[in-house]
């Protein structure tokens, strides 16, 4: 008896002790900075003026979400890279799954080749496509002018649009690889038994992608999809290489702004709000992600 | 007779189409491949080259796409004039701790969770929350704790804020390698008289050590690329590759191009191995852990 009751308390106690180290420092380093991070946000800390600072309550939030014109901005900038940037991923991606899944030699180092975007930082991509874009000696003005297509050294982050299409093209560039390993791995599970039997009854190839691979294939798009949109709100180390949000804040995404807001203006307080309304989006997207996953399961299982 | 012969000829006609358009298939199958390597590979090959120009091939024009004959000198340049290898090394040795903390703790949080589903669905939940996290939201509070404890500008501050961020992701990972691992092998040696942590170190550990090599990897990687904490917390002394190539764009890119893209080279080697290393696991690797943004 009396074995037993120790034998039940080492139990208890030993998942717990296993996991603690993880849940200490994730309780020190992220919840505890999350939690400051809403009492700085009630407050009006602002280095630039001193290290004293006051309780204002949710005015921070009502700036923010209501009179933030530059915030607001942001919002609006964010989703103009983002809506394109996802769109032409999702079809690229998917073009090129496609076309790996009717590769027969080569096909393990063809993709490695493709995913290699996917592996590099934002800031080292950035940085290749900005020389790439450079004025004087980028590779683009440089083979436009060779091929006769440019007759001046082109500024490409000179216009607020072309800037915009500019950061698409890089994002598509360096995320495309992913959508296209999770269309894989998602088109390879699709049993080889029903386009046989498809076949077999007569259908085109047309016939058999509409109502074969797309339906099979909705949900893992409908995750790569929600796994990008996510990403893409912290998008921040390539607007900070590539344009530093010009032309005048075009391309300042939400992420950038707080960061200027926190380390160029150095409101404190005032960046910590935007922060939590970032993480307020991000979160209902993620409930989001949940909800398709769950949906994806109930289907699979 | 006839009739027969007329047959097979008109079936060797259809199998020549069916070659045909079989062969025009193919054929256009890798041209759209070769084309996507173009335009996803184009840039790397491009930093490679100009970063192995000399001057008088720089200036060319038309430019000069391949380097005749190769030169170093934007990596002697970039070695001593912009401390170049400081930043490599301290991205190494930052990337490497905190590849080996994060292991170090997630393992046996993992084994918690697989072995006695400790937490249970609240606790999956709290990891996915969390590696959903935008950094931007911790880079402020961080920031301000950091000052008060003189963390700014140390190894020790990065691989700390590293080493927690990456932990939901090793967890996830490592929990479906250990369920995978037959329980009646640690139970075996538990009964010989192995303590529970005894056993995870000295019997699990080894067979399940291909996995955690995937995790170290993707540890390292997202570690590696990281910028946000790094352009905040980092100072001279131990500024990372990613912070040192954004000193090439103030006061105008030009000037430097060459140890620019030298640096952009070093800065993606790690990136190129590990892509080849890890082809199988790029999804779940790409999907789950790496810091984006």
């Amino acid at each position: 008896m009396q074995i037993g009751a120790f034998a039940l308390k080492r139990k208890q106690w030993e998942p717990f002790a296993f996991a603690s180290p993880s849940l200490v420092l994730i309780a020190l380093v992220i919840v505890f900075p999350l939690v400051y991070a809403f009492y700085l946000s009630l407050q009006n800390f602002d280095l630039s003026v001193g290290p004293e600072y006051e309780y204002v309550g949710g005015k921070n939030y009502v700036e923010a979400v209501f009179q933030d014109q530059r915030f607001l901005g942001s919002v609006w900038n964010t989703a103009i890279i983002i809506a394109p940037s996802l769109a032409i991923e999702l079809l690229l991606g998917l073009g090129l799954a496609l076309l790996l899944g009717r590769v027969i030699r080569g096909r393990p180092i063809i993709t490695a080749l493709l995913a290699i975007p996917a592996m590099v930082s934002p800031v080292m991509g950035g940085m290749a496509w900005r020389m790439l874009f450079g004025v004087k000696y980028g590779a683009i003005n440089n083979l436009g002018r060779q091929l006769g297509i440019l007759d001046v050294y082109f500024d490409w982050f000179g216009s607020s649009f072309i800037s915009i299409v500019a950061v698409v093209l890089v994002e598509i560039w360096h995320n495309t690889p992913f959508m296209m390993l999770v269309l894989l791995a998602g088109l390879q599970s699709i049993p080889q038994e029903l386009y046989d039997s498809a076949k077999v009854d007569g259908a085109t190839a047309w016939q058999s992608f509409w109502s074969i691979t797309l339906p099979l294939l909705k949900f893992t798009m409908a995750v790569g999809v929600m796994i990008r949109l996510i990403d893409l709100t912290k998008l921040f180390g390539l607007i900070f290489i590539l344009t530093f949000g010009g032309p005048g804040g075009a391309t300042e995404t939400v992420a950038f702004n707080t960061y200027l807001v926190g380390f160029k203006d150095f409101r404190m307080s005032y960046a910590s709000a935007l922060s939590y309304v970032i993480v307020g989006g991000v979160l209902v997207l993620t409930l989001a992600f949940l909800w398709v996953q769950r949906l994806r399961e109930a289907r699979a299982g | 007779m006839a009739i027969a012969i007329e047959r097979s000829r008109v079936s060797a006609r259809r199998r020549n189409r069916y070659r045909a358009r079989r062969w025009i298939g193919h054929a256009l199958t890798y041209l759209g491949l070769a084309a996507a390597l173009f335009f996803f590979l184009g840039p790397f090959f491009w930093i490679v080259t100009t970063s192995l120009k000399g001057n008088e091939d720089f200036f060319a024009y038309p430019p000069a796409w391949i380097p005749t004959p190769p030169s170093l000198a934007h990596y002697a340049a970039l070695f001593t004039r912009s401390s170049g290898a400081r930043y490599f090394t301290n991205s190494m040795v930052i990337s490497s701790l905190s590849m080996l903390a994060a292991l170090a703790v997630s393992l046996p949080t993992a084994y918690s969770i697989a072995r006695w589903r400790f937490g249970g669905g609240f606790l999956s939940v709290l990891l996915l929350v969390l590696r959903m996290l935008p950094a931007i939201a911790l880079i402020i509070p961080i920031y301000i704790m950091y000052k008060m404890f003189g963390l700014t500008n140390s190894y020790l501050g990065l691989v700390i804020i590293y080493t927690v961020v990456y932990i939901p992701f090793a967890v996830w990972l490592m929990v479906g390698f250990i369920r995978d691992f037959p329980i009646e092998i640690e139970e075996a040696a538990m009964i010989d008289g192995c303590s529970r942590l005894r056993a995870l170190v000295q019997v699990v550990v080894p067979i399940i050590a291909p996995g955690l090599a995937v995790v170290a990897l993707f540890a390292f990687i997202a570690t590696w690329n990281e910028f946000l904490f790094a352009v905040v917390l980092t100072g001279i002394e131990t500024k990372t590759m990613m912070v040192l190539v954004t000193s090439f764009t103030s006061g105008g890119t030009d000037a430097f191009y060459g140890e620019a893209s030298a640096s952009v080279v070093l800065g993606v080697l790690p990136a190129f191995a590990i892509a080849f290393i890890l082809q199988r696991y790029l999804v779940k690797g790409l999907a789950l852990g790496g810091t984006k943004g």
